[in-house]
């Protein structure tokens, strides 16, 4: 075998055993770069390789070389230009310094709420589409149909070339072939009804003046964000990464009303099935410490903010923890107290196992970290962080029948049609088409709630 | 007549239908534009009650939005009986999220409580570039400046900002307060800001203090 081989299986063998409850050879360093930050360091055009993401490759590489991970540190993006700009997006627009982001935009008014209820994919569909995406505009339907196909056809051509690349890596650098996106992406309920239906103004009125309904559309737009986040193979690998928005900014009162409950049945759900959440606990969640104790054995708990010691006495024996050390300490702190620091964080959640190095929040730009320091702090963990008892069982086992679904309602649109439903519609069509027909209409609705996430 | 007391106490508990019940009856009792500017005064303070219960963590971002919009629906209900003159203004501050960043929610908080308190806050916007807070703030000479950004790339933003005001001379003149979610007391002196806040109520009291 070759060293680079033997360098991947040691990697495939240490997040295994995270997941397999047990204690790993060593903890797992879970360092990614933006493809703003690794454009930066390759010193490309950002605004040129963001429409031609094949171009990054080079940069990737040199990233690769000179930072340890056990992942690929390149990810791809979320956000190209070339497919929300087919769209007109609203929500996603590109900033002066060519970083794409989402502003404060309402794609669903107080008075949809009936319908969202009633008919959650169609009211996405005609109404909080068209109002985020002014090319998605159903009173133009043959440049509609146009644009949506091309944007379609931008988002696989770019996904593609940033997958192809995150492949060549993989192989090449012998990384852990998983990761944050290797199973399945989507948002809590409230976060997706928050984010781009409501927005956080919106929702935060609509908390006080109209909870039921609130409570209501949750449960409505369950079963969508349920779907959209299943992998396309289950496995004890491969995570649904969800990244929680809103519940630091309410009340417990409202969270534990509103927030909480379609959240806990999606990630029990998913827990039945035997699949583990990576829940990206966006600013402090410190509050609510004590609920996500209760979330399935397992789920990894990646958190911002919050002290070290009392995440993992209260929630270390049960999930996998990662996250926490500051990025911002590498640009602002020396290269001593950067590794200092790291020493700490891993003194203080790697015993016992279920921990993964990883920072509070990936560098959005090489202008926000010192190189340097980032790399210093990459190679002490993976030299520093090392178990004397691997192999050991770790914590909390999982087991998957200790969850239950619940029933929830059939995804039922004049938008979306099962196999059955579109056998009995055209009974002519061979049953050879079904997986072919089936998976291009899974494409579809994956790429519309995608362009609400 | 209205009982002040009452109405801050309800725009302290963001009781909307409460508040809303109050000042139409007021504005119903065709008032003066003295008991008007009373009534607005009770709003304020009602908004101090709002920026203590966040402080002390009783309330959340979520409810200091409400409470924004809950402010800004009691002055229109109130716009036909204050007339023109508005409160004594205690200060100005130029306000605007930094280049690269186009989050506004924190900042527009900060916005509605500053107004509360008095200021007269002149707000560039989003993604503002640094002439465009040099040109602001040479034109309304205000006492503070005030920086917002989310992201972790705004940090080089709000130093830009701050080199440009040192440059046309201006840096002197003015308290800076940066805020948002990545700045810190590191990041504070890196970009070389007076004040930094991850919290708006204690934002605006920070600016109280320089203006005393």
């Amino acid at each position: 075998m070759t060293d680079v081989k033997a360098l991947q299986q040691e990697r495939i063998g240490i997040y295994h055993d995270i997941f397999d409850n047990k204690i790993p050879k060593r903890v797992p360093v879970d360092i990614r770069l933006t493809f703003e930050v690794i454009a930066q360091l390759g010193d490309l055009n950002l605004l040129e390789t963001q429409w031609n993401p094949a171009l990054i490759e080079e940069a990737v590489d040199k990233a690769c070389q000179i930072l340890y991970s056990d992942i690929c540190p390149f990810i791809g993006s979320f956000r190209y230009p070339s497919f929300y700009q087919l769209l007109k997006s609203q929500s996603f627009q590109m900033a002066s310094n060519g970083f794409i982001q989402h502003p404060e935009v309402i794609g669903m008014l107080p008075e949809d709420y009936d319908y969202l209820i009633e008919n959650p994919y169609d009211c996405l569909l005609e109404r909080i589409i068209p109002r985020q995406y002014k090319a998605f505009n159903p009173n133009d339907p043959i440049n509609m149909a146009i644009s949506f196909t091309k944007s379609l056809l931008a988002f696989n051509n770019d996904m593609q070339q940033a997958g192809a690349i995150i492949g060549k890596m993989v192989e090449k650098h012998g990384y852990y072939p998983g990761g944050l996106l290797a199973g399945g992406f989507t948002e809590a309920p409230f976060d997706f009804l928050a984010d781009q239906l409501r927005s956080f103004k919106g929702i935060s009125m609509d908390i006080r003046r109209m909870p039921e309904k609130v409570k209501e559309a949750c449960d409505a737009l369950y079963p969508l964000v349920l779907k959209r986040g299943m992998p396309a193979t289950i496995s004890n690998y491969a995570t649904v990464f969800i990244p929680l928005h809103m519940a630091p900014f309410m009340r417990e009162k409202d969270f534990a009303t509103l927030w909480w409950p379609s959240f806990k049945r999606l990630v029990d759900e998913y827990a039945s099935m035997g699949i583990h959440c990576t829940l990206f606990c966006e600013q402090d969640w410190t509050r609510y410490l004590d609920y996500l104790y209760d979330l399935p054995t397992d789920t990894v708990l990646w958190f911002e903010y919050g002290d070290p010691k009392v995440i993992k006495e209260k929630l270390g024996k049960k999930h996998i923890i990662t996250g926490l050390y500051p990025v911002m300490n590498l640009k602002t702190k020396s290269k001593e107290e950067c590794v200092a620091e790291a020493k700490r964080y891993v003194d203080i959640l790697a015993p016992g196992g279920k921990y993964i190095f990883g920072f509070d929040k990936d560098p959005l730009l090489l202008s926000d970290i010192n190189l340097e320091n980032l790399c210093a702090v990459a190679e002490t963990v993976r030299d520093y962080a090392v178990y004397s008892n691997p192999g050991e069982t770790a914590g909390m086992v999982f087991n998957k029948n200790d969850y239950k679904a619940e029933p929830s309602r059939k995804i039922e649109s004049k938008y979306y049609k099962t196999w059955e439903e579109y056998k009995a519609l055209n009974p002519e069509v061979s049953d050879f088409g079904a997986p072919k027909l089936q998976g291009l209409e899974e494409a579809i609705f994956n790429y519309i709630m995608y362009l609400l996430m | 007549m209205i009982d002040l007391k009452e109405l801050t106490q309800a725009v302290g508990e963001l009781d909307e239908e409460k508040v809303t019940e109050m000042l139409t009856e007021f504005v119903s009792s065709k008032p003066t534009e003295e008991e008007a500017q009373k009534v607005v005064n009770a709003c304020q303070q009602g908004m101090g009650i709002v920026g203590d219960l966040f402080e002390k963590g009783e309330y959340f971002v979520g409810d200091l939005i409400f409470a924004g919009e809950l402010l800004t629906e009691a002055i229109n209900i109130l716009k036909p009986v204050i007339g023109g003159q508005s409160a004594s203004k205690v200060g100005t501050i130029v306000l605007g999220t930094v280049h690269g960043d186009l989050h506004d929610i924190g900042k527009n908080i900060f916005r509605s409580m500053a107004e509360a308190a008095g200021f007269v806050v002149h707000d560039l916007g989003i993604d503002q570039p640094v002439e465009n807070f040099v040109e602001k703030v040479r034109e309304v000479k205000p006492e503070i400046v005030g920086m917002s950004g989310v992201l972790t790339l705004a940090i080089e933003s709000m130093k830009d900002t701050i080199e440009g005001l040192k440059k046309a001379g201006l840096r002197d003149g003015v308290k800076i307060i940066i805020g948002g979610n990545p700045v810190t007391k590191e990041a504070c002196e890196y970009v070389g800001a007076d004040a930094f806040t991850t919290n708006a109520a204690e934002g605006v009291k920070i600016c109280q203090g320089w203006v005393k």
